[in-house]
């Protein structure tokens, strides 16, 4: 589903964020990219949406390369891949229902389908009732399925998630984990970046470990292995 | 169609955010369509008055009294041939007379000098209209010929030429002034049109990097932009039509008034030119606010 071959990155005047990663993400598995502040997990995530493009090596995505990928093709991509932030990027003076609703929006669907597909998504992260909630009107938790929603809302078959825990207090984290998962199981991808200890050996589920922009470990049922 | 309509609504809503920025946009697109309608207006005044001025201006040729009813007759015909010339009228001497004594019937002296000579001082004459004033120099040339120089005592302009030349100088000038007006009201236009979608796009930027993320292309999210530039045209074309159709109808009459015997009907003039006067204005300001609008986004939007 994701493969990465010998991909480096490097940030203008001389950073190396990556340095040659290789990696096979098979459909349908739930990985966790781990690794110190700095070590490149962000800049992993970013390439696989396109808002950063590799220095060198490849990137498939099925057996789509994007590794140079046209700008015209971008949005294309991106409705097939959902994405979750830590700072959840919802929009302030829009609701709930309508931050969902805005994904679709912008890929010109149907207000008939907008109106179908956006409380069943909002049922699936348990949000059902709070559809016209403004997100300053929900808790952290809240707000994150809401953006959960809105990356589920065009049935992509990856996820990918970019500290999504990092604002939210541990039970909240837990409950957010437990989406993930669940979403995993209907047969999406999921790739979470997270740095945090106790939900990486929560899950039992693959785990590649990133340090200084190179693959450290790659290990099925993982654990979280930096100090 | 479904996009173009979210793109509208987008686009107003971005204008109506910006409530003040959008006003001052629109006035200065206002400002700068009132100087150039100023120069038009002008050159449909100035244009009506040369015309008219021109219109006005005549020749009188005085035969000596020894001069033949038939020379002068024959002159006239002459005259008439040449295409330059209008039309001659021919005055009796009596006729000459009795306007001399009309035009100077405030002024004893003259009048006293006039009795102390016996019978009629003064020849017949033609008066010589011309289509166009710049012709009259040829006009008066022509009549330089043994045939008829010699019966012709004296040529007289009525002095309009050099009132001519003043007007054409002066509305000229005003024209100039008003199109270099223009050009700078153009050119502030343009940099406020540059600030007003910079910071628009400045405003959006949390909405476009989500547009971005899940999706748009980018066409949905420069397309407000671009017709946030459109609407600001259209609204001030349309202001400036209705400041163009009041000011007329109250000012038209004294308007006519001033430029007595002119035919300067400006609202007949703007009735029947509004389409393209006002599609052209409309065109040229959204052609500014879309090549600004596009450098603002080269600029300050990277999609
Ligand atoms: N846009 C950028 N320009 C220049 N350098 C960058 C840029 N983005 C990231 N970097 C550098 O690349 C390296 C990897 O950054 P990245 O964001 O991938 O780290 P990370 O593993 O996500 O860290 P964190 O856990 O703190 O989020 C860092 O040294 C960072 O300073
Ligand atoms: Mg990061």
């Amino acid at each position: 589903m994701i493969t990465f071959k010998n991909v480096t990155k490097e940030y203008p005047p001389k950073t190396h964020a990556l340095a040659g990663v290789s990696f096979r993400i098979n459909a349908g598995e739930f990985v966790s990219i781990t690794g110190q502040s700095g070590s490149g997990k962000s800049t992993v995530a970013k390439m696989i949406f396109a808002e950063e493009r590799p220095t060198s090596g490849q990137i498939l995505i099925g057996d789509w390369d994007i590794s140079k990928i046209g700008r015209a093709d971008i949005p294309i991509l991106r409705r097939q891949i959902g994405v979750v932030f830590q700072d959840f990027k919802l929009l302030p003076k829009k609701t709930a229902f309508e931050n969902v609703a805005f994904a679709l929006h912008v890929a010109g669907e149907s207000g008939k389908r907008i109106r179908e597909v956006v409380p069943h998504v909002l049922k699936i992260v348990g949000l059902a009732e709070k559809g016209h909630r403004y997100p300053r009107q929900l808790s952290g938790g809240e707000q994150q399925r809401v953006s959960i929603a809105r990356a589920l809302v065009h049935r992509p078959k990856i996820i990918v998630a970019d500290e999504p825990t990092g604002n939210l207090d541990a039970i909240t984290a837990r409950e957010i984990m437990e989406l993930f998962t669940r979403i995993n199981d209907f047969g999406t991808t999921v790739l979470l970046v997270t740095h945090d200890r106790d939900i990486v050996n929560g899950l039992h589920k693959r785990v590649i470990t990133l340090r200084d922009g190179k693959v450290s470990s790659d290990a099925e049922k993982g654990k979280y292995l930096l100090t | 169609m479904r996009t173009f309509f979210r793109i509208i609504r987008f686009a107003m809503q971005s204008m109506l955010r910006n409530f003040w920025l959008s006003f001052v946009t629109v006035s200065v697109f206002v400002l700068t369509l009132i100087t150039v309608n100023a120069v038009i207006i002008l050159n449909v005044l100035a244009n009506a008055s040369v015309k008219s001025v021109e219109g006005r201006v005549q020749v009188t040729v005085y035969f000596t009294s020894d001069a033949s009813v038939d020379t002068v007759k024959s002159t006239q015909s002459y005259l008439l041939g040449l295409s330059q010339v209008k039309d001659v009228s021919y005055v009796t001497a009596e006729d000459a007379l009795i306007a001399f004594k009309e035009t100077h019937k405030s002024d004893p002296v003259i009048l006293g000098a006039l009795d102390e000579v016996d019978g009629n001082p003064l020849g017949q004459a033609l008066k010589i209209r011309a289509y166009n004033a710049a012709d009259f120099p040829f006009i008066l040339e022509a009549l330089e010929t043994p045939e008829y120089a010699p019966f012709i005592k004296d040529k007289n302009y009525n002095n309009y030429e050099s009132a001519l030349k003043v007007l054409g100088n002066f509305s000229e000038k005003i024209r100039i002034g008003f199109l270099v007006l223009a050009l700078f009201f153009g050119f502030i236009a343009m940099l406020i049109v540059f600030n007003t979608i910079r910071v628009a796009i400045y405003v959006h930027r949390e909405e476009i990097g989500v547009m971005k993320l899940v999706g748009a292309n980018d066409w949905f999210i420069r397309g407000p932009f671009l017709l946030e530039s459109i609407f600001y045209a259209f609204i001030a074309t349309g202001i400036m039509a209705g400041i163009i159709a009041t000011t007329l109808r109250f000012a038209n009459p004294y308007i006519v008034a001033f430029f007595q015997g002119v035919d300067v009907d400006l609202v007949a003039y703007y009735s029947t030119n509004a389409l393209p006067m006002f599609g052209a204005q409309f065109g040229i300001l959204a052609f500014l606010g879309l090549a600004t609008t596009a450098f603002a986004m080269r600029r300050y939007l990277r999609v």
